[in-house]
């Protein structure tokens, strides 16, 4: 995953006037050319902050997301299974680490992204914090969410800053066993006995309404959607992103016979994909804390920085001085 | 308007969840041990990895010491023998060894690789950037004047475009990375586009010479590629029962 990016409000459309005009109509041309942004490179600040805030989400959802598909690792039926999730769960992992260098690049150190995180400052992808009951469930994640995801970081990789497309070029080439694998396991129950059928179902009809809100509420279009998007930072909007999903996906679910648990979901006669709008008022509450899973996310994640800062603090010898990364 | 039946069914799991994630409260905290599950108010997780933690729900978490977080390092790779060292990413370490490992893991462990360089971050030198269709070089002064000092021998990498990857072009020998640059602009005499370059001191670039074995473990891991996986022929194996 987990291009958490285009769900949460963005930072203020204010100080753009304040930015030199001249500095800002060669970065608007660079971007126009088709080149990237660098680290180095003069930005305005409202492209710095958003990307900020958009990497270290993704990042954050990356390791967060590693903990629901986490809980069957020791549970996994099968040793292939066993080391094929592990590989996956690590990769997610993997992909936070990019992450957080690329917003590091931007100048917030990864530390102080960690410590936002830890703190319930900073967002991430709000599916995780529901919980993975079953084996099952964890199928359903490791390709749907993952499906959604690589909708939203095949779109991101497109975009204009140079160190996020570097991360995201060998994110989604990692992601391609994701998705198989994650298909590979829900085909495996949904072609297997009456109760594998079973499970996988009730995991679906579980995890359709957070999918459902993955790629966050329709976008008001506003002056400052239109700058991001001119600028490469949004690639896409949030419903662009969602038919796209439900083109590639639905069909790939009823092929196997199972029920997508929203009566009104089809594809209309303009090809647009028409579904029960989801419940914008429970996902605002549980992004806000109050889900079935966040103070434990949290409580993990604080638990293993708490717990690790032992070998840091060994590790670190006094001479060392932190530097920036270059790109 | 009614509710999908998957909010429905979600949000009864959801309770039963609730209610079924208790916090255990043994009547004497003594009795727990370490391997006896949760203690007194610790998390019971649907992940039994995460019971074993032991951690409280609401801690009272000491504040974490400013900036304790390991410098960073910059990581080259090898796809293959032959081929140039290309940049893929930095890595954070408390010393070039342990930057090493990270960077092997992070970089190596999925995609073909058959050596590593490792720099520390602050021993590189960036020239600037340049356009996509432009030379850095162009833009130093024509005249330079030699520095004093011993000579050394210095890496040279190039970025040809924009969010692509600085790749090792040559190794020469100069008093400074500037000098180093220098060099570099008359003897390699490049075409355009070079839109940055970066410099390293050879001396300070840790190679893993020795033991080429250590790279030929991801071919063995078939399980974390695509292509392992036959999902269409089950597919078309289930399509073909329901008919029949
Ligand atoms: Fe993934
Ligand atoms: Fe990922
Ligand atoms: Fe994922």
């Amino acid at each position: 995953m987990y291009g958490g990016g285009n769900v949460f409000e963005a930072t203020k459309f204010d100080d753009l006037e304040q930015e030199d005009p001249v500095k800002l109509a060669e970065f608007e041309a660079r971007i126009a050319r088709g080149e990237k942004i660098e680290p180095s490179d003069w930005m305005p600040q409202l492209y710095r902050k958003q990307l900020i805030r958009m990497i270290e989400q993704h990042a954050h959802s990356e390791i967060i997301g590693a903990l629901p598909e986490g809980t069957w690792i020791t549970r996994a039926p099968g040793f292939r299974r066993k080391l094929a999730q592990m590989a996956k769960v690590q990769d997610e992992v993997g992909h936070a680490q990019l992450l957080y260098s690329a917003a590091e690049t931007l100048g917030k150190t990864r530390e102080q992204m960690l410590t936002d995180l830890i703190n319930g400052k900073s967002k991430y992808s709000n599916v995780f914090n529901y919980p993975a009951f079953t084996w099952a469930d964890s199928n359903i994640i490791s390709w749907l969410i993952d499906a959604g995801a690589i909708v939203n970081q095949m779109a991101n990789a497109k975009g204009s800053y140079g160190p996020y497309c570097r991360a995201l070029d060998r994110i989604c080439a990692e992601e391609a066993f994701h998705l198989k694998y994650g298909h590979d396991a829900v085909v495996h129950m949904a072609t297997g006995s009456p109760i594998q059928r079973k499970m996988i179902q009730e995991a679906l009809n579980r995890w359709w309404p957070p999918i459902m809100t993955f790629f966050g509420p329709s976008d008001k279009m506003s002056m400052h959607t239109e700058t991001l998007m001119r600028w490469k930072v949004k690639m896409a909007s949030n419903d662009a992103c969602r038919q796209q999903f439900l083109d590639m996906y639905v069909p790939k679910i009823w092929e196997l016979g199972l029920t997508v648990p929203d009566p009104k979901l089809r594809k209309n006669e303009e090809g647009v994909w028409e579904y029960t709008e989801p419940d914008w008022d429970e996902f605002k509450r549980v992004i806000n804390g109050d889900g079935p899973c966040n103070a434990e996310r949290l409580a993990v994640r604080r638990t293993a920085e708490e717990r690790g800062a032992w070998v840091r603090r060994a590790l670190l010898a006094p001479k060392a001085t932190y530097v920036r990364p270059l790109a | 308007m009614s509710l999908p039946l998957g909010l429905e069914v979600g949000t009864l799991l959801l309770k039963w969840h609730l209610q079924n994630t208790k916090i255990i409260k043994p009547s004497d905290s003594r009795l727990a041990t370490q391997n006896s599950g949760p203690t007194s108010m610790s998390i019971e997780s649907l992940d039994p990895r995460v019971t074993r933690l032991q951690i409280e729900p609401e801690p009272n978490p000491l504040p974490k010491p400013a900036l304790d977080q390991l410098i960073t390092f910059e990581v080259f790779h090898q796809k293959k023998e032959g081929l140039p060292f290309t940049y893929v990413g930095p890595v954070h370490a408390a010393d070039e060894e342990i930057a090493f490992l990270f960077a092997k893991e992070q970089y190596s462990r999925r995609a073909m690789c058959s050596g590593m360089w490792i720099a520390s971050t602050e021993h590189v030198f960036v020239s600037g950037y340049a356009d996509d269709s432009t030379s850095v070089y162009d833009t130093m002064p024509s005249v330079y004047v030699t520095p004093e000092g011993p000579e050394q021998s210095y890496e040279i990498f190039h970025l040809k475009k924009r969010g692509k990857a600085h790749q090792h072009v040559c190794t020469v020998t100069a008093r400074s990375s500037e000098h180093a640059l220098e060099v570099a602009r008359q003897t390699l005499n490049p075409a355009p586009p070079v839109v940055s370059v970066w410099i390293i001191p050879s001396i300070h670039v840790l190679r893993q010479e020795e033991d080429r074995d250590m790279w030929a473990t991801t071919p063995e891991k078939k399980y974390r590629e695509a292509i392992a996986y036959r999902v269409q022929d089950k597919i078309d194996r289930f399509k073909a029962e329901q008919k029949a």
